[in-house]
């Protein structure tokens, strides 16, 4: 589903240089849970932005579904994010003056769907991460936990080919990251949603297929979790 | 576009419903205020206007004023000029006037005047003379060996006192020398003094139209001027026309014809500023307007960036925008109008007084209203939609994450 190859990216020029990613290459299949590890600063945002198209590579070919994502234009681009690439933010990033249904259904408005159309999408989806009851509940009315599984809603509502999610419990506490991570596994498990998620806790190991580790920009190791 | 459309709205409408209330109360407040600022000083201007224009008509032109052709110092037979004249449909009454030059002597104080000699009894339609005697009488049919002076020249001014000269203490019944123009002398009994607050009036004297015809040995009804009131205001040169083609053929002009002359610089220096002020009004407005929305959409920097991460197109998010700043405007054109037309009531009730007697109540011009508005408006979808559009235009990362 998504092929990269020598992929870098580099930040400022001549001495001050800095190599974020190195040459990196590696493919995830469609229905992987792939988690991204590796020591603050080896260059997992970096990636994760490059894939989810919010940032350019320096030099390097990524293709999703063998489409060669990054050379399309910015409006392209634009539609790519709204409707294939769902993108999980550290920090939430809701609208905080949207409710929670709001913040869901605008993509779906911006798909061009009927307003009716899109509170279903948004209802469904609120669902799926256990939160259909307060769906007219704006950010502050909520956990941080609640916060970020409305984020996923708005990811997975559009039912994207791939799902992004960078350190998604770096804010939460352990209850909390269990509830958001099991959201991801269910939607893994029963949804074949594809997921790509950085993170720093050994345990979160345990909910995903696959471990790929980061180290100053370039990948050292990629292991299968055997028995999760 | 639809959809642009329908997404603006939705951002625009969610961030009203559940954004800062103070904030947005602060920025009506602000607008209203310089929606107050384009119209109120336009509309005091337009009373100061319309209190010029009032003098012109109320004194020495009436609506319309006929006066001899040429070289001519008379209208020679005015009498059939005023038959003709109010024949005509729309006039409301007419009259004949006598202007000479004289001076007029009292206890060795001279002071130089127009003496105008009038029809009292016809005074009464046409001008705001027999309504501004502040002591005695306005003259009557039989006043022959009386005479009306302004009050500057009697010395009793209470608005221009100091600047002319006057005869001291002249009071009704007091006895003065007019010297005319022609050389001729008579002495009148001051009948009244009249007080216009208006130099025009003010410096000048009024005796009898037989008065003058005797004194310069006229016959045959001459005038110096015909002066005609019209029905309908606005009509002034529909009127001259209508004149014209009833065999009048005298030169005739409209009180605006006249006033130009007179007041023309005055009214082009009241204009100039009127013109600066709207001018400087929506410099600073559109200024006000732009920093505002502007403050507005940096504080929403993150946001914007977070809209178009997840996919929402620029396009939306500068509709957005412009919804919002055209909602902020509306709201502050509305604020600004009850401001504005309470201020106007107050005002309408409580006029600014100039020389203590000259009142000046602004003027509400619709079209300036309907004008401000939209221009107001127009500012705002700019002022709303640049600053947007430059945020949009910026990286998704710099937007969301400062780099
Ligand atoms: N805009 C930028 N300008 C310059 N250098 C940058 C920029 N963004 C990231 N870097 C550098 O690139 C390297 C990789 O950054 P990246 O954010 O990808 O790390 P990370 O693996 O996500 O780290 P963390 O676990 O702390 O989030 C770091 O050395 C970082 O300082
Ligand atoms: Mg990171």
């Amino acid at each position: 589903m998504i092929l990269i190859q020598d992929l870098k990216r580099y930040y400022g020029s001549g001495s001050t240089t800095v190599k974020a990613l190195d040459g990196v290459s590696f493919e995830i299949k469609k229905g992987e849970f792939v988690a991204i590890m590796g020591a603050s600063g080896s260059g997992k945002t970096t990636l994760l932005r490059i894939l989810a198209l919010l940032d350019d590579a320096t030099e390097g070919k990524y293709t999703i579904r063998g489409l060669k994502v990054s050379s399309l234009p910015e409006a392209e681009r634009s539609y790519y994010r709204l409707t294939q690439v769902g993108y999980v933010f550290q920090d939430y990033a809701l609208i905080n003056e949207m409710t929670a249904a709001e913040n869901v259904y605008i993509l779906s408005m911006m798909e061009g769907k009927s307003k009716k159309e899109s509170y279903k999408v948004a209802l469904e989806a609120l669902d799926k991460v256990g939160l259909k009851d307060k769906h007219d509940r704006v950010p502050d009315e909520l956990s941080g936990g609640e916060k970020q599984r409305v984020a996923i809603a708005r990811a997975i509502a559009k039912k994207p080919d791939i799902m992004f999610a960078d350190e998604p419990c770096a804010n939460l506490d352990t209850r909390n990251s269990e509830q958001v991570l099991d959201v991801f596994k269910d939607l893994n498990d029963n949804y074949g949603q594809t997921i790509v998620m950085v993170t720093h806790e050994p345990w979160h190991v345990r909910y995903v297929d696959r471990v790929i580790t980061f180290q100053d920009g370039v990948l050292v190791s990629d292991e299968w979790i055997e028995d999760r | 576009m639809i959809d642009d459309i329908r997404v603006g709205a939705l951002i625009a409408g969610s961030s009203i419903k559940r954004g800062n209330k103070k904030t947005l109360v602060f920025i009506v407040f602000v607008l209203s205020l310089i929606f107050m600022n384009l119209v109120f000083l336009p509309s005091m201007i337009g009373g100061m206007t319309v209190l010029f224009t009032g003098f012109m008509q109320d004194y020495p032109y009436g609506d319309i004023v006929i006066e001899p052709t040429g070289d001519n110092t008379y209208i020679n037979n005015a009498d059939n000029v005023l038959q003709k004249v109010r024949a005509v449909e729309g006039v409301r009454a007419a009259t004949k006037r006598l202007d000479v030059g004289a001076s007029i002597e009292h206890k060795q104080n001279i002071v130089g005047v127009t003496v105008t000699g009038v029809v009292p009894t016809e005074e009464y339609d046409i001008s705001q003379y027999p309504h501004i005697i502040k002591e005695g009488d306005f003259l009557g049919e039989l006043s022959r060996d009386e005479i009306i002076i302004g009050s500057i020249i009697s010395g009793t001014s209470t608005t221009f006192g100091e600047i002319y000269d006057d005869l001291g203490e002249t009071r009704v019944g007091s006895l003065v020398e007019v010297t005319y123009s022609n050389g001729v002398k008579r002495t009148y009994k001051v009948k009244g003094i009249m007080e216009g607050n208006f130099e025009l009036v003010d410096l000048n004297a009024l005796v009898h139209y037989k008065e003058i015809e005797d004194v310069y040995g006229l016959d045959n009804g001459k005038a110096t001027s015909v002066v005609v009131r019209i029905d309908e205001a606005g009509t002034e040169e529909q009127m001259k026309d209508k004149i014209r083609e009833a065999g009048v053929n005298e030169q005739i002009f409209s009180w605006a014809d006249k006033s130009e002359t007179l007041i023309r610089q005055a009214m082009q220096s009241l204009g100039a500023i009127d013109v600066m002020s709207k001018f400087v009004g929506l410099i600073v407005g559109a200024a006000l307007i732009l920093i505002i929305i502007y403050i507005n959409i940096l504080n929403r920097k993150k946001e914007i960036g977070i809209l178009k991460a997840v996919g929402i197109t620029p396009r939306s998010i500068v509709l957005s925008y412009a919804f919002l700043s055209m909602f902020y405007v509306s709201l502050g054109i509305f604020a600004g109008l009850i401001l504005y037309l309470s201020l106007m009531l107050y005002f309408q009730a409580n006029p600014v007084v100039f020389y203590e007697t000259m009142k000046i109540r602004p003027v509400i011009d619709p079209m300036l209203l309907i004008q401000s508005v939209f221009t107001m408006l127009t500012l705002s979808v700019i002022a709303g939609t640049l600053p947007a559009w430059s945020v949009s235009k910026e990286s998704i990362l710099k937007a969301i994450w400062g780099r």
